[in-house]
């Protein structure tokens, strides 16, 4: 697995976790990954986020072999609720309210409605999630900046997917 | 003066007394706004949502100059050839369930051609329509939605406003080069004019029929959805198809359709497994 994609992998569990997501499937190109949470209340996960971040990222030459499966079954500890304020509370995950294609501007070749470094405001345009001719403005439910964009232009998206990261200001 | 000239110069007018009388008691009653020209009905509709117009606004056009179609593509719009028409929805759904109006509205188009002209129309999926091998209907869908939360970080989303847009080839007599191949008209395919007033009607009229099942219960119109899909499209299943999945030509597969998901997603069969296409254009292969 590519840095990067350890890195992502990372921020997902995070999102799962803080949602109490139970089970999401990601599928993309070659990489499959498959999350299931076991037990009730909040799960954890430290020895999946161990594992990753102790594996080398090696940048490897050739195309990342797909990943068979990340099988996360980590039973609760006793129920602990997740600390809503964490100290990630400052960076905001815009998420995709629905399936579809991922695109960053209004049509091939034209801006993207927003780019890493730029403020936006609550309701602005961020991308457009497209299924079945369907296009869907997807709005900023918060106002900041953009520092991290998740997904690339043209990719598959699924629903609750995070698509942008804002620092809140 | 310019719409003076426009208006004779069209062979087929609406005449729009008599399309409010036919639709009066319809949730488009006194909401109807024709242009003689327009760059693009789903932008101006858009504008319009935006700007608070309410559920049921129709907005067509006798010609457009930028008509619009999916990521880069264009709708050929000539003068009173053809329906170009936007209609702006407000309804109770979830975007997720959103995504059923694209597949009613192009079945919403085809039991229109079907009531004015009696012809059995090809649905290609999501929602072209077809004769024989060549589209004379695309429908472009633009969805806005409410991104507020609720539900413990469940992603809850109300649809605020969905435009979709139709066009529709009527009296085209023949088509530019790049388009011969793979557009026609009603014209072209039965040698006669079929009046663009009672298209529009009967196209508002089953819309109506469409998006009130779905509010009603999104699940029981999912299904009619569904079925009645298979029953009017060529292209459900056994279809050898290519599938473009991206504006930019990279990626995409062939394979063999294998009938839709429960979300109404297309399943094509392929040599490396079962695919589900979100969207994209599917082709003949």
């Amino acid at each position: 697995m590519k840095a990067e994609e350890t890195q992502e992998l990372k921020e997902l569990i995070e999102f799962l976790k803080e949602n109490k997501i139970g089970e999401f499937e990601l599928e993309r190109g070659d990489l499959k990954v498959r999350i299931r949470f076991v037990g009730e209340g909040a799960p954890d996960l430290s020895h999946l986020a161990h594992l990753l971040a102790s594996q080398a990222p090696a940048a490897s030459p050739v195309i990342p072999a797909a990943i068979p499966a990340v099988h996360a079954s980590a039973a609760a500890p006793s129920a602990q609720p997740p600390a809503d304020a964490s100290e990630d509370a400052s960076l905001h995950i815009v998420k995709s309210p629905i399936v579809g294609t991922f695109y960053e501007s209004p049509s091939p070749g034209s801006p993207a409605f927003a780019k890493i470094g730029d403020r936006v405001e609550t309701g602005q345009v961020l991308c457009i999630v497209e299924a079945m001719k369907l296009m869907n403005e997807i709005e900023s439910d918060a106002a900041g900046e953009i520092v991290k964009r998740l997904v690339q232009n043209g990719q598959p998206v699924e629903y609750g997917q995070p698509l942008f990261a804002l620092r809140i200001s | 003066m310019a719409a003076t000239w426009r208006q004779a110069a069209v062979r087929d007018p609406f005449d729009l007394d008599a399309l409010a009388r036919v639709l009066a008691g319809s949730r488009f009653a006194g909401k109807l706004h024709f242009f003689p020209s327009i760059a693009s009905t789903n932008s101006y509709a858009m504008q319009a949502a935006e700007a608070g117009a309410p559920d049921g606004s129709v907005y067509f056009a006798d010609e457009q100059t930028n008509g619009r179609g999916r990521g880069a593509h264009t709708w050929e719009s000539a003068v009173g050839a053809g329906l170009y028409v936007s209609v702006l929805l407000r309804p109770q759904l979830a975007p997720t369930d959103a995504l059923w109006l694209s597949l009613a509205a192009g079945l919403a188009g085809q039991s229109a051609v079907r009531q004015v002209t009696s012809l059995e129309t090809d649905l290609r999926w999501p929602n072209d329509l077809l004769l024989g091998k060549r589209k004379f209907c695309g429908i472009l869908t633009e969805l806005n939605a409410d991104p507020s939360f609720r539900h413990a970080g469940a992603p809850v989303i109300g649809v605020r406003h969905a435009v979709i847009g139709i066009g529709m080839n009527v009296h085209q007599t023949e088509f530019p080069p790049e388009l011969r191949e793979i557009a026609t008209s009603l014209h072209l395919e039965t040698g006669r004019d079929w009046p663009r007033q009672e298209l529009l009607a009967a196209l508002l009229q089953s819309l109506e029929n469409e998006v009130s099942a779905l509010t009603e219960s999104s699940e029981r119109a999912a299904g009619s959805i569904c079925r009645r899909l298979e029953a009017g499209s060529t292209w459900i299943r056994r279809k050898r198809v290519r599938v473009e999945e991206r504006e930019d030509g990279e990626g995409g597969f062939a394979g063999v359709t294998e009938g839709l998901d429960a979300r109404g997603f297309l399943r094509v069969r392929t040599p490396e497994g079962l695919r589900t296409v979100l969207s994209g254009g599917v082709r003949e292969a």
